[in-house]
């Protein structure tokens, strides 16, 4: 991989802040370092807290590091060249309400310096492209969360970037409008620019990031590609059968560590070193007729909830020490 | 450069353009200039000079609690809001956006001051006596007045609430408005009220310089009404208040640079 592949390049970021009155310190961000590689969907995951946003603010510079560096297309952050080249779409955005679609749009294409000409013809393949046509004439103060959330996007492409950086780009939408933004981040992708997103929602950055870091307390915990993280072991088995509702099932139940009876049907997940031939003969000699048996791998969730867990007793240790 | 500080200055407008306390403010300056006549008609053959009087005071007074008004909520909302988010983060300056706000809220104040303006001229010229070059020179300097006072409040909106930031503003208006007054008043004082004093009008902008109509001046008396300042102290004093413009927002803008968007 060149260094003119690296498109976003953060090495040891630190934000301390200090709380208002007893000035105690606070380490947002503990010294993180990861690159974006040019044309690659960037998937950054943390819970609440975890130092996603402070680290997008910090390269949007919205926040000044108090230590290590970072470069957006070779330009160091924070810095009007890097901007002019980045797409931004802040987590819940706040825009001023009382403005058009179009009136927005107007405003961001002007900060961004494109003509009267470029900013009509450029706010018009916009709003059609993220679905607000019919909304034209309202203003933002009408919109619903995800027309507003559309709205962001729009803006955030007004300059037709490089690098597009999304702070929870699906939070607060419906599953329409999650699949929508999913597969304008794909199409943006294949339309060669680099996506940075963060998301708390693990099977959105598992469908579509080419490339996963996982944050916690500050720090970074993991990244690589989905593949490399998540590990293609068997870690069980879900089956699921058709039965008699009144028909004994202790025999199909044993050892299972999950189960699931819903009117003739029967869901139980088996460990990764059940004798899945045996339960299922079992199953045809209770007349049951199998409708799944489907192998559980670990997923980015697995992953994740075992990461958090790892970062939260290796933080409760030290602060023991201290 | 120009084209960014143009969209935020468009954009400030607009805003401001939506708050209707600023239409309530017309209509109490149009209200004022009316009650002239009322005061007119009960003083002795002095109707002009009541309008006049009430005119330049509407502008000066309207004018500048409207800059403080507009002024403390200018960038605190901006960063309250997180509306400041979608905009520093495209490629515009801090600075730029500092001074597009305040260019946004000079414009809308240059149109309040035009139409109260406006307003007194018509009444003047409905009372027969018309618009002398005193009274234009008097709307000019209200109107350097307004336009300082609102960099005070500008100031103090990088890096306060509203409510403290009107507090302050408010304070450095009245103690500029009176300083010949506190100087004269704290002459004889203890001489620590005196180096207060003189600290504190050193620190604020010489607002007075722009109301001068029945003060003295080098020996002689200055009126609206009567022999009035040259148009060579209407620049000056604007110089004053330009140059005042310009270091209060430089220090906003460092200040707001320097502020962290959480």
């Amino acid at each position: 991989m060149s260094a003119s592949d690296t498109v976003i390049d953060v090495r040891e970021l630190r934000k301390t802040y200090r709380t208002p009155f007893r000035r105690k310190k606070v380490e947002a961000l503990r010294g993180i370092s990861f690159s974006v590689q040019r044309g690659h969907i960037f998937g950054f995951v943390g819970p609440n807290g975890a130092g996603k946003t402070t680290t997008i603010r910090t390269l949007m510079g919205l926040i000044r590091p108090s230590g290590g560096s970072a470069t957006i297309l070779g330009h160091k952050i924070p810095s009007r060249a890097a901007r002019a080249k980045v797409g931004f779409l802040p987590e819940s955005p706040y825009f001023y309400d009382y403005l058009t679609i179009g009136e927005l749009l107007d405003l961001a294409g002007r900060l961004f310096g494109l003509d009267g000409a470029a900013r009509k013809k450029r706010a018009d393949e916009l709003i059609e492209r993220v679905g607000l046509g019919r909304a034209r004439t309202q203003s933002l103060k009408k919109f619903s969360k995800g027309m507003l959330q559309r709205a962001g996007l729009a803006q955030a492409l007004m300059n037709d970037p490089e690098v597009v950086v999304l702070d929870e780009p699906t939070s607060g939408l419906d599953p329409i409008g999650r699949k929508e933004v999913r597969d304008l981040i794909l199409e943006l992708r294949d339309n060669g620019k680099t996506v940075l997103f963060s998301s708390h929602i693990l099977t959105d950055i598992e469908a579509i990031a080419d490339q996963v870091a996982i944050v916690a307390r500050g720090a970074l915990q993991l990244t690589g590609t989905p593949a490399e993280l998540v590990k293609r072991t068997v870690l069980g088995f879900d089956l699921k059968v058709r039965i008699a509702a009144e028909a004994p099932v202790d025999e199909l139940t044993a050892g299972a560590s999950r189960i699931r009876r819903v009117a003739d049907e029967l869901a139980v997940t088996l460990g990764a070193d059940a004798d899945i031939d045996a339960w299922l003969e079992r199953a045809h000699a209770a007349g049951a007729k199998v409708l799944a048996v489907e192998p559980r791998h670990e997923t980015l969730e697995d992953l994740f909830m075992r990461q958090i867990a790892g970062a939260d007793t290796a933080s409760a240790a030290t602060e023991g020490r201290v | 450069m120009l084209g960014r500080i143009w969209a935020i200055a468009l954009n400030t407008f607009r805003e401001a353009a939506r708050i209707r306390v600023l239409y309530g403010i017309i209509v109490l300056v149009a209200g004022a200039n009316l009650l002239s006549i009322v005061l007119g008609q009960m003083s002795l053959h002095e109707q002009d000079r009541v309008a006049r009087d009430i005119g330049l005071a509407g502008i000066s007074l309207f004018g500048s609690l409207t800059a403080i008004f507009l002024g403390v909520f200018l960038l605190y909302t901006e960063v309250q809001r997180r509306t400041i988010h979608a905009i520093v983060s495209k490629p515009i300056e801090r600075w730029e956006f500092v001074v597009g706000k305040y260019a946004g809220m000079a414009i809308v104040l240059t149109i309040l001051v035009g139409l109260f303006a406006v307003a007194m001229a018509g009444m003047l010229t409905w009372q027969g006596v018309g618009v002398s070059s005193a009274v234009v020179k008097a709307v000019v300097l209200a109107w350097f007045e307004v336009l300082t006072v609102a960099s005070i409040a500008i100031f103090f909106s990088s890096f306060s609430t509203p409510f403290l930031s009107g507090i302050f503003a408010l304070a450095m208006w009245v103690i500029g408005r009176l300083a010949p007054d506190l100087e004269a008043a704290t002459r004889f004082a203890a001489p620590w009220i005196r180096v207060a004093a003189r600290v504190a009008l050193e620190i604020v902008p010489d607002v007075h310089l722009f109301a001068v109509s029945g003060r003295t001046l080098d020996g002689g008396a200055v009126s609206v009404h009567g022999d009035f300042v040259p148009w060579s102290y209407v620049a000056l004093a604007a110089g004053h208040g330009l140059g005042w413009i310009i270091g209060l927002l430089a220090l906003a803008a460092l200040l707001f640079h320097r502020r962290d968007f959480v």
